[in-house]
């Protein structure tokens, strides 16, 4: 039979060969599971498993520490989905970061709701907020998206800083958390240390997930050739809006944690630029576009600047600059993407990778 | 109205020393397409520079602007030769991330090496003023402004007129061709970097006499700052900077009269925002370099 004779039935047929139930999918898909695609799923689990346990072997002091490194976990994370797989370097994450905290902290201390439709809330406020300020900004590319989130933040840190009836303005805000009054009771060092664990496990999961979706490959296609994506049918829009509001309600979410956590906090605390300065740093030199380069950035740097800050006084801040310096020219493409580069091309070479990107 | 006036002269002295300040930012941007975050940075070591020449041998920090200058040119040279162009041809945010962690390393030196307190350079002129009608101009201030309007218009005529300008100028528009042409890619851009420096440090003394300077705020307003007038002022014109940092000038002067609060702090944002969508690429900027919008 001709295929011009063909009914749109028969043709639909043919394009997306036989239709399948939910059950025999899911069926393939057990059936499909080999150590070579599992292996990612069952280290994460055995490490989520691992970080539990550990749990009850260190102190209080270590628990918050490791608390940090889970957050930042969960940060770099989310900025690797809107800066590493989408392209879109923002430079304004900290203000879902702020806005969370505010949103949980607002609602807690005037309205007196419970943290957990406080946190839930906070994620809304990041998503709105993206979507807001997302539609007209990821019009913009390159340096020009970069500071225009930049600007972003300050602005929404401004406007937290100015609406003094609702947020307390720059005299900050304390969350009640204990005693009869407070809504959610104190969750303490080792309940934060597994929340943040559970944030950094969900956002790792997400990351991985979407990484590996149809969503995933529209977005490193929006990051390649925007133009071609959206010659090919990709709704470059949509994609772009959908990632950055994706990486907003993460970073929200930590925030609504981060203020929990702190009590007491002011509009400078938590709109300060370094915690976006270092989202991009740790997913940069972990390696942008993995779901491994941000986890091994932030594990790597937070436990490195927690060391200098404790062991070197006064020069951590000159110290940790110089190996920001190092690591950008050493590897510019990040350590994971050196490293697994190397292992494929079994190739080794520094100093290759240093003429790289050279002029 | 006087009020208004005196805010608007105040804004037009403040904005050319912001421009200034934008003049080499905006230079580096558009021919070598990196945001240099250590800008800022370069500028308070100039700084610093001036002060020492001050307060060891007395030097008046308007002299002191030549060897400020060639300090600055050695240090941005050698910055840009051995360090930047190594990852010149990477992704836009590597740039970024080694000239933060340059401007951290110099910030910290300089921290250490002159503690955090605010420091400015002393003169006889800078706090005295003049009155025309109503309205009160510093003398400082006014040299400063002067300078930058000066120094504007020589680096158009070298960009222009003179061989290396031209260099520079034509490695900005195609890189490949000018190397194809013989011209030295990478001691064109060290040069470009070494003179944006070099202009960073002299508006770096000249914000040290009519104002106080420290290793910790300054440098991030200051890139900031440079940043905002760059994208207002269009790429690609050097005078786009200097009509960037007059209107960003007058515009804060003007606005920390009419409102109230912290809301001035959001002005250059405001500012920022509004060109980025209504006209990205600058009052003046060139249509070769919006395409990188």
């Amino acid at each position: 039979m001709s295929v011009a004779g063909a009914t749109s039935e028969e043709l639909a047929r043919v394009l997306h060969g036989r239709s399948r139930t939910r059950r025999e999918l899911l069926r393939e898909w057990i059936r499909s599971r080999t150590i070579a695609n599992t292996w990612p799923l069952l280290l994460g689990a055995a490490g989520f498993l691992a970080m539990v346990g550990l749990q009850q072997a260190i102190e209080p002091g270590t628990q918050r520490l490791l608390a940090s490194v889970f957050m930042f976990i969960a940060l770099a994370q989310a900025w690797n989905i809107i800066g590493g797989y989408t392209g879109y370097a923002s430079f304004g994450q900290v203000a879902f970061f702020g806005l969370g905290a505010y949103t949980a902290a607002v609602l807690m201390t005037n309205y007196n709701v419970s943290f957990w439709i406080a946190m839930p809330a906070a994620i809304l406020v990041g998503i709105v907020f993206a979507v807001v300020i997302g539609v007209p900004l990821l019009r913009l590319r390159g340096h020009y998206f970069a500071i225009a989130t930049l600007g972003a933040a300050e602005g929404a840190k401004e406007i937290v800083n100015n609406l003094t009836g609702l947020t307390g303005g720059g005299s900050g805000i304390t969350i009640p958390t204990f005693g009869t009054n407070s809504p959610t009771p104190y969750l303490g060092k080792p309940g934060f240390y597994l929340a943040f664990l559970i944030v950094a496990a969900a956002s790792i999961a997400i990351a991985a997930a979407l990484a590996r979706s149809r969503f995933g490959y529209a977005m490193i296609a929006v990051h390649q050739d925007e133009d071609a994506a959206g010659s090919v049918g990709i709704n470059t829009t949509w994609v772009k809006v959908v990632a950055f509001a994706a990486s907003g309600a993460i970073v929200a979410c930590v925030g609504a944690f981060y203020g929990f956590q702190q009590i007491e906090f002011y509009p400078q605390d938590v709109f300060d630029s370094s915690f976006t300065v270092l989202m991009v740093i740790m997913v940069v030199i972990g390696g942008s576009g993995t779901v491994a380069g941000p986890l091994v950035g932030a594990v790597g740097l937070e436990l490195l600047s927690q060391f200098l800050r404790v062991n070197l006084g006064a020069y951590n801040q000159l110290i940790f600059g110089a190996i920001i310096v190092a690591v950008v020219v050493f590897f510019p493409q990040g350590v994971v993407n050196f490293f697994r580069d190397a292992w494929q091309t079994r190739h080794l070479s520094i100093l290759d990778n240093v003429r790289r990107y050279r002029l | 109205m006087s009020q208004f006036l005196q805010a608007a002269a105040y804004g037009l002295v403040q904005g050319g020393l912001l421009a200034l300040v934008a003049v080499g930012f905006s230079l580096v941007w558009g021919i070598l397409n990196v945001i240099n975050l250590s800008h800022g940075a370069l500028a308070v070591t100039g700084a610093y520079v001036a002060w020492l020449l001050n307060t060891r041998f007395g030097l008046d920090p308007f002299l002191a602007i030549p060897v400020v200058a060639v300090c600055l040119f050695a240090l941005g040279y050698a910055i840009q030769r051995w360090l930047i162009n190594l990852v010149i041809n990477a992704p836009i945010f590597l740039t970024l991330l080694l000239t933060f962690g340059l401007s951290l390393v110099i910030l910290n030196v300089l921290q250490l090496a002159f503690t955090a307190d605010d420091r400015s350079v002393e003169t006889a002129y800078a706090s005295q003023s003049f009155v025309i009608g109503t309205v009160n101009i510093p003398y400082g201030r006014l040299a400063a402004c002067l300078l930058a309007v000066a120094i504007t218009a020589v680096l158009v005529v070298m960009m222009t007129r003179t061989r290396i300008g031209r260099a520079i100028g034509a490695t900005g528009m195609d890189r490949g061709a000018a190397r194809l042409m013989g011209i030295r890619a990478r001691h064109i851009y060290a040069l470009t970097f070494g003179i944006a420096a070099a202009l960073a440090g002299i508006a770096g003394a000249m914000i040290a006499t009519v104002g106080s300077f420290n290793p910790t705020t300054t440098p991030t307003q200051l890139t900031f700052d440079a940043f905002v007038i760059s994208v207002l002022g269009g790429l690609g014109n050097m005078y786009g900077a200097l009509v960037g940092g007059l209107v960003l000038g007058v515009a804060e002067s003007v606005g920390g009269l009419l409102l109230t609060g912290t809301w001035v702090n959001a002005i250059a944002m405001a500012v920022l925002i509004f060109t980025l969508i209504v006209k990205p690429s600058g009052l003046l900027g060139k249509a070769q370099y919006s395409g990188r919008v």
